[in-house]
């Protein structure tokens, strides 16, 4: 099948317009949705937090760092994940990229000797060139994303294993042989006047970024644009190929830069972490208000529901209310945040 | 809340003043053991019997019968302890969520730390932290790295496979004979510990041989496995050493399939007295001998105690002892260590 790019007549003539004024709209109205469950859980966290001392535990600004830092990775992986569904596909192998980064980067530090910013970069292109070859083979050999990145997941884990012999990859510092350069103890925890840990710092920059490329960019639109309709997208002149390769290289970067981040917490290179981590980011996008058809969400929204995710995990605890009834109460939380879908214009 | 934040912390920095100004007073605990440098301030914390102390157990995972013995054995030592109200968390075999829970823990005020680690590396910091805000930790079982906790409470895995080995040797085969090993999971270090241990306690009798080792991964399924395996392969097989329990049932299982039961022992290890552990197994003749593992529950609550309404300090390392048990004294041994 050829594409033609100078299609002409049945298309409406400013087609980016036209998808921005379809898609858009009800895309801020479901941003809203998930603005409006997070402030809700944000409030019943308050009002059932346990107390001590007249102070609010939920509230103390040590434990709302500490939810920033636990949402941190899930989070980061989540804002590639929103567009890759946004693109109507999907990607089942951040999890698993998130091991292979982590296994990746304790042992160029820890046995081969490497700086922390190369053995970092390194990784960084690894995690994008995977990420890169899933949507090439998704793009032109037409399979369906689930499949090529179901399959990314077993190779990308298979990797991993091999890499460390499938030991855990310990890191220390303090110098001499087999220790890291003290730079990357940095993403352990805390630092900054011991208050603001780095991997929220680095949550932050991201969503921050992904945002703005959501507002200022053509690629964003570029992204609605497929996902709305791919075919009308390329009828259009959107370079489609391109477009969906690179979603999938983001998210593959962003995993890589989760799988640093969480080595660097973690103090070790595990090449089984990471499992069932793409199961919590595309928890954090429906949440967030995106939909799996494609086409329809935002960014903000996952960055929304990646949070509320977090708030929960963290007043639950809080509560010290049992790890199967937390599991339970997430389904519930998922189940809603999808029914809620059910209600969006343009599927009735 | 900003401006509420300040004032509380105000008020427990005073507090802590004011008790530790108590404390240099009435010169409450003794300095014997007290490690030099830099001991947090966890003393302060410490008001006698009349305080009410909230205790968070961070346990690594439910899912093994032999932690959940352990959160038993910690809930029924507290419940003589009026003063306690100990939270156990379970972190599912996930390093990551079990620093969150202790992360929580810190962030609930919790008046000491028991914690079972999951790993060492992710943990030792989150620990770290705890400790050095002055939360007494007692670390149980499985370790942290460096020395940034209060008390490690474990049982030595090397001594208690020597004492499996030297039953072997003097007991069951004082002539020598043949014995196969289904070890735990490769890689594990207690795995190791209890390999290493029972080649010690068997070297004293060279006419000893291991004739086959093979991996049932702590499981009765894979234990039964490997064990069905060993029986085809050997006809001579004297002596069945499993790492554990459990694998060690499921190799009697194997035994009584292939016919063999009569003419071996099966050696387990860890003697959990719950109705499908081992020390039931021994009494019903299943198991030849099994090995007390002790969970440290009960000794992580008396520390405690001590540490929060003694006053006391308390030595950086409590090792506990094994019992080797037989058909002679498993009744007895499941009565005492029984948390029903």
């Amino acid at each position: 099948m050829t594409t033609d790019t100078v299609a002409p007549a049945p298309q409406p003539p400013e087609p980016e317009r036209t998808t921005k004024r379809r898609f858009v709209i009800p895309e801020r109205f479901f941003t809203l949705q998930s603005y409006v469950a997070l402030a809700l859980v944000f409030v019943l966290s308050v009002a059932i937090s346990p107390r001590r001392g007249g102070e609010i535990l939920f509230l103390d600004t040590d434990n709302l760092l500490e939810i920033l830092r636990q949402v941190s990775e899930i989070g980061i992986i989540a804002v590639g994940m929103t567009f890759v569904i946004l693109i109507a596909g999907i990607d089942l192998s951040v999890g698993a990229v998130l091991g292979l980064a982590s296994t990746g980067v304790a042992s160029l530090l820890v046995i081969d000797g490497y700086g922390v910013l190369p053995a970092v970069l390194l990784i960084l292109v690894i995690g994008l060139a995977f990420g890169a070859v899933q949507g090439t083979l998704t793009t032109f050999l037409g399979i369906q994303a689930f499949i090529v990145t179901l399959a990314g997941m077993q190779v990308a884990r298979g990797l991993a294993r091999i890499w460390s012999d499938g030991q855990v990859i310990g890191i220390a510092y303090g110098g001499g042989e087999g220790t890291v350069p003290d730079g990357f103890e940095l993403l352990d925890s805390r630092t900054f006047n011991g208050t603001i840990p780095i991997p929220a710092l680095i949550f932050v920059g991201v969503a921050i970024i992904a945002l703005l490329v959501v507002r200022y960019t053509v690629f964003a639109r570029h992204v609605y644009a497929i996902g709305g309709n791919e075919r009308a997208a390329r009828l259009s002149g959107i370079p489609v190929a391109r477009v969906k390769i690179t979603v999938f290289a983001i998210a593959g970067l962003l995993s890589a830069l989760a799988g640093i981040i969480h080595a660097g917490q973690y103090n070790q290179g595990d090449p089984n972490a990471g499992i069932e981590y793409e199961l919590d980011a595309i928890a954090a996008v429906v949440i967030g208000g995106t939909s799996l058809m494609g086409g329809v969400g935002s960014v903000a929204g996952t960055l929304a529901g990646a949070l509320l995710l977090g708030i929960l995990n963290n007043i639950l605890l809080l509560k010290n209310i049992d790890s199967d009834v937390q599991l339970l109460i997430k389904g519930l939380i998922i189940v809603a945040a999808a029914g809620i879908q059910v209600f969006r214009p343009q599927q009735r | 809340m900003s401006h509420l934040l300040p004032r509380s912390r105000g008020l427990a920095a005073l507090a802590t003043i004011g008790a530790t100004a108590a404390l240099a007073l009435t010169a409450c605990g003794t300095e014997s053991d007290a490690p030099s440098g830099d001991e947090p301030a966890s003393q302060a914390e410490c008001q006698g019997p009349d305080g009410d102390y909230l205790i968070g157990m961070s346990q690594a995972n439910n899912a093994e019968p032999y932690r959940v013995q352990m959160n038993d054995d910690i809930e029924a030592a507290a419940k003589e302890v009026d003063q306690f109200d100990v939270k156990i968390a379970d972190a599912a075999q996930d390093s990551a969520t079990q620093v969150s829970q202790v992360q929580n823990f810190i962030t609930q005020k919790v008046d000491l730390l028991i914690i079972s680690p999951n790993e060492a590396a992710p943990l030792t910091s989150v620990v770290a932290d705890a400790y050095n805000q002055g939360i007494p930790v007692i670390v149980l079982d499985r370790k942290v790295e460096g020395d940034a906790y209060t008390q490690w409470i474990g049982a030595d895995n090397e001594e208690i496979g020597k004492r499996a080995g030297e039953f072997v040797a003097k007991e069951l085969l004082p002539d020598g004979g043949n014995v196969v090993e289904i070890r735990g999971l490769s890689g594990s270090t207690p795995a190791k510990e209890r390999e290493d241990g029972f080649a010690k306690g068997i070297a004293g009798n060279p006419d000893i041989k291991i004739i086959d080792k093979g991996d049932g991964d702590w499981l009765l399924e894979d234990g039964q496995a490997e064990a069905q395996a060993m029986f085809k392969a050997h006809d001579d097989i004297d002596v069945v050493y499993s790492h554990n329990d459990p694998m060690g049932q499921g190799a009697a299982a194997a035994a009584e399939d292939a016919g063999v039961k009569d003419q071996i022992d099966i050696l387990g290890i860890d003697g959990l007295p719950i109705p499908a552990g081992g020390l039931k197994s021994v009494e019903t003749g299943e198991l030849t001998a099994t090995f007390v593992y002790p969970t440290g529950g009960k000794e992580a609550v008396d520390t405690a105690k001590q540490i929060l309404i003694d006053c006391e300090d308390v030595p950086k390392t409590v090792t506990l002892e094994t019992e080797q048990v037989t058909k002679e004294n498993a009744a007895q041994i499941y009565e005492q260590n029984s948390t029903e």
